[in-house]
């Protein structure tokens, strides 16, 4: 039932904020379902014309699971997009251009089940970004031809620890604009992130539930 | 359940066509051909088909000249279990007991066709104009054949000429501007027997709409010349020698700017010499050559200038010598020894490999009593590229009584690594990916390394120090034959191939450039399961129907696993939260279809030199790939549907040396097109309703 509730929640794309300008220590803060639609992650470079490959560059689109939103700051920001790439505010750089600075103790690890599934957070699996390369980098699967379709691959459930030590669990769903049913990698529009998330507000909690 | 009613039609209707024949009474002169044919790969001596322990189909020429076939696939997917499926860039290879092609052997008269780039052997490269008939041996084989006879084996028997002078033309032209011609000329007198053939074959091939504007099939032209000779010394020494040689040019345009072609070409030569001493033994010496070659280049259609070119030559050498001893008509011995040795020159591979593989192999057949038949065998293949092995096979059969037998048999089968998982050293110019052979990892992921391509190693060198293994596999078929009345033949067979060590590839490093260096592993364990059902009623000379049916499940291990322990998760439509699957969620492997069967009805009209048939097949749901990104193939995948192709075929003999024919393969025209650019599930090898007629001379 608790699935059933949840689902609900996340199609009716209810937007809660915490409301945690209360003067009360002991208050616990309500867990946050949140979905965010096409959210725009660009790059430059990649593959010419010809298809050879061309750096990449490009700002990453950074993300605040504390504001539910997509910021600017160079220091509050959980996790941030740029084309296929995934990286955390947390470890340092594999050395791509323009990637931003790494202030915060962000982590994070790839785990397998349904976003209901994912219940409490194991933090022996926490891991960050290194020069070997982004934590997140396994998200999707590449279709190849003739399709060439980029999908999230189902059963993967991002477990993020934010930049200010809490966690959320993410649910990718859709790589293309407006998430479309049926996607088409010819027309419609690459780089666009929709995704089904749970942010538990309180410091140190593990579970979400 | 689909299922059922599908099995209640194959099994219980010919029981009902049984009662009536009851009621009418069988006929006495009919002559069952059946029970006289005669099959020499099961052994490789000369047996009755139907006394036979193993599960054999036999292809007459009679069948191949009435249904109007031209090259070996089309005739080949018309029996019970076999198909073709385009399998990479390889072409049409054959699919038995839910097994890829490259698990099979194709054997021209008991020697192996070559010429494997990807492991598939294009079985269209095979003109049935020449055939005497084709026997298509099921289950493990590797105890009498070695490497590659893992899913079974198919023997082509090529013609052998009348006495005198004697010839056949035969000219055949259908839709899509197809042309096939036979010529065959032959000539016996008392010791000398010589026969020649040629076959040319070409087709503009064909263009599904919507498929990016390209050839689904590129216009090709082969010929094929076959000569075979054969002089008796004596009463007792026979010496055989023939040579084949085939050309294939076909226009290679994969995308729209790039245009080349393909040339391949493939000859071999096989000398025999048959000695028979008395009664009891009968020697073969047997020397085998055949070199396959295969060049290809793509030009850029804007300026003409090279875009890419490679090559690939292979070449075969196989002495052998084989004896069989009968002691007396209860038992007889066959043994036999050779050297298969093998190169391969092709781009991207970083040696000339050569592989030489001596073996020795051993047979007994017996008959203990008038009901038992007992075939223990075995063969050693010692190699120099990877572990020896030893392959065992034993089959019994039991006739319980005239009407009713048994058969069981068990082998082991191996399929060898071939050249390209060991020594391939590719770099894909385009996306920038690399495949290298295991043999070739230890010295180039350094050489990479020192170059600044890798970024880390994902599998350590050290994992490639020891052996590729050989995919092997234990085979059980079991089978009742039945039958109930001289007319009427039921047959079942129930299979099952546990297949291990099955290769596949890793990624075993990383590249700067963002793409993966992949090679090959032994991981995979597969089983293929299933049952067949054959039935043939002949109630008179005029008439034959016949019909089949393939139950087959096929399934990874691993993937199994993967289910059973909640690991595999889908989505309903692909923008969709993500659930979990069940272990009956999963499908199995791709490209097979869990239900074909087939339908076949000969008619002649004797008063007026007249035949026809009609035949149907069908072939269940399949998955080509997996569509939501699970790496599973579960049944919320995109599958191809079910579909049913009849074929019909008329021919009718004016005095006879002449005969005229019409036919049209695909009557109600099915097609499975691509719905656009970027539909990958369509069938690309059934371009609709063809058309042909054809003219056959013999002198």
């Amino acid at each position: 039932m608790k699935t059933v509730k949840l689902f609900t929640l996340l199609t009716l794309f209810i937007v809660t904020s915490s409301c945690s300008n209360d003067n009360d220590d002991e208050i616990f803060l309500q867990i946050e379902t949140n979905s965010v639609m096409n959210l725009h992650a660009p790059q430059t470079g990649g593959m010419d014309q010809m298809g050879n490959p061309v750096p990449i560059s490009g700002e990453f689109t950074k993300f605040d699971f504390s504001t539910g939103t997509t910021t600017t700051s160079d220091t509050e920001w959980d996790i941030a997009f740029r084309g296929t790439s995934i990286i955390i505010n947390g470890g340092v750089s594999s050395g791509s251009t323009d990637e931003p600075e790494r202030t915060g103790n962000a982590a994070a690890y790839m785990a397998t089940g349904t976003i209901a599934s994912v219940k409490a957070v194991n933090t022996s699996l926490l891991e960050q970004d290194s020069v070997n390369g982004y934590v997140l980098s396994n998200w999707y699967t590449y279709a190849g031809p003739p399709t060439h379709l980029i999908t999230p691959t189902a059963g993967k459930i991002i477990v993020v620890r934010t930049q200010d030590g809490k966690y959320a669990k993410i649910e990718l769903l859709s790589y293309y604009k407006d998430a479309p049913e049926n996607p088409d990698a010819y027309t419609d529009e690459e780089r666009y992130f929709t995704f089904n998330y749970v942010y538990q507000p309180n410091e140190g909690e593990l579970t979400f539930e | 359940m689909k299922f059922k009613s599908i099995f209640i039609i194959v099994v219980f209707v010919p029981f009902f066509c049984l009662s009536q024949q009851q009621v009418e009474k069988s006929n006495d002169t009919i002559i069952t051909q059946y029970l006289n044919e005669v099959v020499v790969t099961a052994t490789q001596t000369i047996r009755q088909l139907s006394s036979l322990p193993l599960p054999v189909q036999i292809i007459a020429k009679k069948e191949l000249k009435e249904t109007g076939s031209t090259r070996l696939d089309a005739i080949l997917n018309e029996q019970t279990g076999l198909i073709t499926v385009s399998e990479f860039v390889g072409g049409e290879g054959i699919q038995m007991q839910g097994l890829d092609s490259q698990y099979s052997l194709i054997l021209i008269d008991g020697v192996p066709l070559i010429g494997r780039s990807a492991g598939t052997l294009d079985v269209s490269r095979v003109s049935v104009g020449n055939i005497k008939q084709i026997e298509v041996v099921k289950g493990a084989s590797s105890s009498l054949y070695g490497s590659k006879a893992l899913a079974g084996v198919i023997n082509i028997i090529t013609d052998t000429p009348k006495n005198g002078f004697n010839g056949d033309l035969s000219y055949r032209y259908g839709t899509f501007n197809t042309h096939d011609t036979n010529i065959t000329l032959g000539y016996r007198k008392e010791k000398f027997a010589i026969q020649s053939f040629i076959n040319r074959n070409s087709s503009d091939g064909y263009q599904f709409l919507n498929a990016a504007d390209l050839n689904t099939v590129d216009p090709y032209s082969s010929y094929t010349f076959n000569s075979k000779l054969s002089y008796k010394l004596n009463e007792n020494t026979k010496i055989t020698a023939s040579g084949r040689y085939y050309i294939q040019d076909q226009i290679y345009a994969p995308t729209l700017d790039e245009k080349g072609e393909i040339n391949s070409n493939e000859w071999n030569t096989h000398l025999k010499a048959n000695h028979k001493s008395g009664e009891k033994w009968n020697s073969y010496f047997e020397f085998y050559a055949s070199r396959y070659k295969a060049e290809e280049y793509l030009n850029s259609v804007a300026d003409n200038s090279l875009f890419s070119e490679s090559d690939y030559n292979e070449l075969l050498i196989r002495p052998e010598i084989r004896t069989t001893y009968k002691s007396n008509e209860k038992h007889s011995f066959t043994s036999g020894f050779g050297l298969n040795h093998e190169t391969l020159d092709r781009t991207d591979f970083t040696t000339t490999p050569e592989f030489n593989s001596p073996f020795v192999y051993f047979q007994y057949d017996g008959n203990p009593n008038k009901k038992l038949n007992v075939i223990l065998g075995a063969r050693f293949d010692s190699h120099n590229e990877y572990k020896s092995q030893f392959s065992p096979k034993g089959a019994l059969r039991f006739e319980l009584n005239d009407k009713i037998s048994f058969k069981g048999s068990v082998g082991y089968g191996f399929k060898a690594p071939d050249f390209r998982q060991l020594y391939f050293d590719f770099s894909n110019g385009f996306v920038g990916y690399t495949i290298l052979g295991y043999n070739t990892v230890t010295t180039r992921i350094p050489e990479l390394e020192n170059e600044g391509q890798i970024t880390n190693v994902v599998v350590p060198i050290s994992e490639f120090e020891g052996q590729l293994l050989a995919e092997n596999s234990v085979a059980y078929n079991f089978g009742v034959n039945y039958n109930p009345i001289s007319t009427l033949n039921l047959e079942i067979n129930l299979f099952r191939n546990d297949i291990k060590d099955l290769i596949d590839t890793r990624l075993i490093a990383n590249k700067t450039n963002g793409q993966g260096v992949f090679s090959y592993y032994n991981v995979n364990n597969v089983h293929t399961q299933g049952l067949e059902f054959n039935t043939t009623w002949k109630p008179n000379n005029s008439l034959k129907i016949s019909g089949g049916y393939q139950l087959l499940y096929a399934k990874d291990k691993k993937a199994k696993d993967a289910f059973k322990d909640g690991e595999v998760f889908a989505r309903k439509s692909s923008n969709s939260p993500a659930f979990q699957l069940n272990e009956d969620d999963y499908f199995g492997l791709y490209n097979r279809s869990r239900h074909m069967a087939n339908l076949k009805v000969f008619y002649t009209f004797k008063k007026w030199d007249l035949n026809t048939n009609i035949r149907g097949k069908y072939r269940s749901k399949y998955g080509l790939f997996d569509t939501n990104s699970n790496n599973y193939l579960d049944a919320y995948d995109g599958f191809v549907n079910a579909y049913t192709l009849w074929d019909w075929a008329i021919n009718k003999t004016f005095s006879n040396n002449y005969e005229i024919g019409l036919g049209v393969d695909n009557i109600f025209n099915f097609t499975d097109a691509p719905e656009s650019v970027n539909d990958a599930l369509f069938i690309g090898n059934i371009p609709g309703r063809m058309l042909y007629t054809k003219l056959n001379i013999q002198f």
